[in-house]
């Protein structure tokens, strides 16, 4: 096996070859680490690479299989965090050269759940500044490009995942959600990206944007991948006040492939609003594609959607202004400027425009629940147009054109202010070549149902399986 | 729907703008106070939206699963 192929492995097969003995940790950060090497001044992934950690990390967890002391299927599988994930002794910087020293005292719950399960961290991920922009562009530490197109974004907030997740660069990354950040990335990248319901995943020693919105999830490129993460990190944490402390499945074990009877919903909404033509064809298509699996599908109302970005802008602008007060006022100009603009924008959402948008949550809520009585999935596209050039602030689409930040957060943001699971994956690509994602969300703690009936989907089709040219 | 970050609706007189930004601890000298205030201008009519619902018996939203011990 190449190195390339190595690269290219999902965390299940490389696992079973590091358990096997088949392929040493060894060789596997180092595959990663000379691909890395050659795809840096394209992609631009990372913030900081850490190869003489990481080869440590997998001289030792070669002794430890070698030894018989075989961790589990992420044991030896190159992982990257996302610059806001806190890691002891390793600088953090939020994206922001204002934090360029900052080095944590301790790991993120996230983190250290990582590495006991034997993953090997190989560096920290680029990002959007202070994950404030769905877009993956950084004037500080360089912007983040798409490996199917380096001119293009690589989308945001946790755009290094996103590039280095589809190039090889890594087998397994973490990024955080607060409005999409997650899953659109991966589905301009065509990845997997899931955000679970919040307080499923801690969020301690994770810097903050939004607390009430925040989420954490895998970026990688596969379902069964995601499930596998996830089998690592989900639980309580009483380090984080919105934790959940209920049990956590083996969400391996719901990858069956059978999505007979699963009641799938399809907003009538979604299409009310601006969306690429070749996006929503192959959204609809994989739409159909889950019929002839089994699913049931049908048209459903969501009238409370296109509140959602009034609501989650309210609400994030305000937490996001008041997190990052003190650094505004100390260090304003220091700061990205359209990320200054955004955040000192905060100052003048008032205090009841801020108790009004999270009433108004609180009736959305209550809205997505009733729906999700109906269907037990709600599917659309992710993103609802293909990656573009960086540097745009206004995207074509047909013969309209509209704000970036609005469009590419239009079908993630209601599930952050919900709260409920959701999860990208592939389902198409454009004729420019471009990856396209498709978006199902389910009911709270019901992660099962959507990660099995995406695993249901990817099985299908051969999107995944495409690699970028870069 | 409109896009709340390019909504034209003009709300904020600059003198408001001003005295807020300096309540906030903005120094209000800066260069880029006109780029703010053009942003401000742009996109805060869009939060305006939520005041179509009604909102009649709702209260703030809390997380409903986060508590410990808290059940489905």
């Amino acid at each position: 096996m190449n190195s390339t192929e190595i690269c290219y492995l999902s965390a299940r097969p490389l696992g079973q070859l590091i358990q096997r003995k088949e392929v040493s940790p060894v060789e596997v950060i180092a595959a990663h680490l000379s691909r890395i090497e050659s795809l840096e001044p394209k992609l631009n992934s990372f913030i900081t690479l850490l190869p003489d950690q990481a080869m440590a990390a997998a001289r030792q967890a070669e002794k430890e299989i070698r030894e018989g002391r075989y961790r589990g299927p992420l044991h030896g599988i190159p992982l990257g965090l996302k610059d806001l994930y806190y890691t002891e002794g390793i600088r953090t910087t939020s994206g922001s050269k204002i934090f360029d020293a900052f080095v944590p005292n301790f790991d993120s719950t996230v983190a250290a759940k990582l590495k006991e399960a034997g993953a090997l961290l190989i560096g920290k991920l680029n990002m959007h500044p202070l994950a404030y922009g769905p877009t993956g562009e950084n004037g500080e530490y360089g912007d983040m490009h798409n490996p199917w197109n380096p001119a293009l974004i690589a989308g945001g907030s946790s755009g290094g995942c996103g590039s280095a997740a589809a190039s090889g660069e890594c087998t397994l990354t973490m990024g955080s959600d607060t409005g999409g950040s997650i899953r659109i990335p991966s589905a301009l990248c065509g990845l997997v990206g899931f955000k679970p319901t919040y307080g499923r995943l801690s969020r301690n020693g994770l810097t903050p944007l939004a607390w009430s919105q925040d989420h954490v999830g895998p970026i990688v490129r596969t379902v069964e991948d995601c499930a596998l993460v996830m089998n690592a990190v989900a639980g309580y944490d009483p380090s984080d006040p919105t934790s959940i402390n209920l049990p956590v499945p083996d969400y391996t074990r719901s990858l069956t492939g059978e999505i007979r009877g699963v009641r799938v919903g399809v907003p009538k909404e979604y299409f009310d609003v601006l969306i690429d033509s070749e996006v929503k064809e192959s959204v609809l298509k994989a739409i159909d594609r889950l019929g002839e699996l089994g699913a049931v599908i049908s048209e459903v109302s969501w009238p409370m959607y296109r509140y959602c970005t009034a609501i989650s802008s309210a609400i994030q602008m305000g937490e996001a202004t008041a997190y990052h007060s003190h650094l505004i006022r100390t260090h304003g100009s220091g700061i990205y400027p359209p990320v200054r603009l955004r955040l000192e924008a905060g100052f003048f959402v008032s205090a009841s425009d801020y108790v009004q948008a999270q009433r108004a949550r609180s009736l959305f809520y209550r809205e997505s629940l009733d729906l999700l009585k109906k269907v037990d999935l709600l599917a659309g596209p992710t993103v609802p147009v293909t990656a573009f050039e960086i540097g745009r602030t206004r995207v074509n689409v047909g013969n309209k054109t509209a704000g970036a930040i609005g469009l590419l957060t239009q079908y993630t943001r209601p599930f952050n202010l919900n709260g409920f699971p959701a999860i990208t994956v592939p389902c198409g690509f454009s004729d420019a070549g471009l990856p396209i994602g498709l978006q199902l969300a389910g009911r709270p703690l019901e992660e099962e149902t959507v990660l099995r009936t995406a695993d249901a989907y990817e099985r299908s089709t051969d999107w995944h399986h495409r690699r970028p040219p870069v | 729907m409109e896009d709340p970050f390019m909504a034209e609706t003009f709300w904020l007189s600059k003198e408001a703008f001003l005295k807020i930004a300096e309540v906030s601890g903005l120094d209000t000298t800066d260069r880029h106070m006109e780029e703010l205030y053009s942003f401000v201008q742009q996109m805060l009519p869009g939060l305006k939206d939520v005041e179509e619902l009604d909102l009649t018996g709702m209260e703030p939203f809390m997380p409903p699963l986060s508590a410990k011990g808290g059940s489905k």
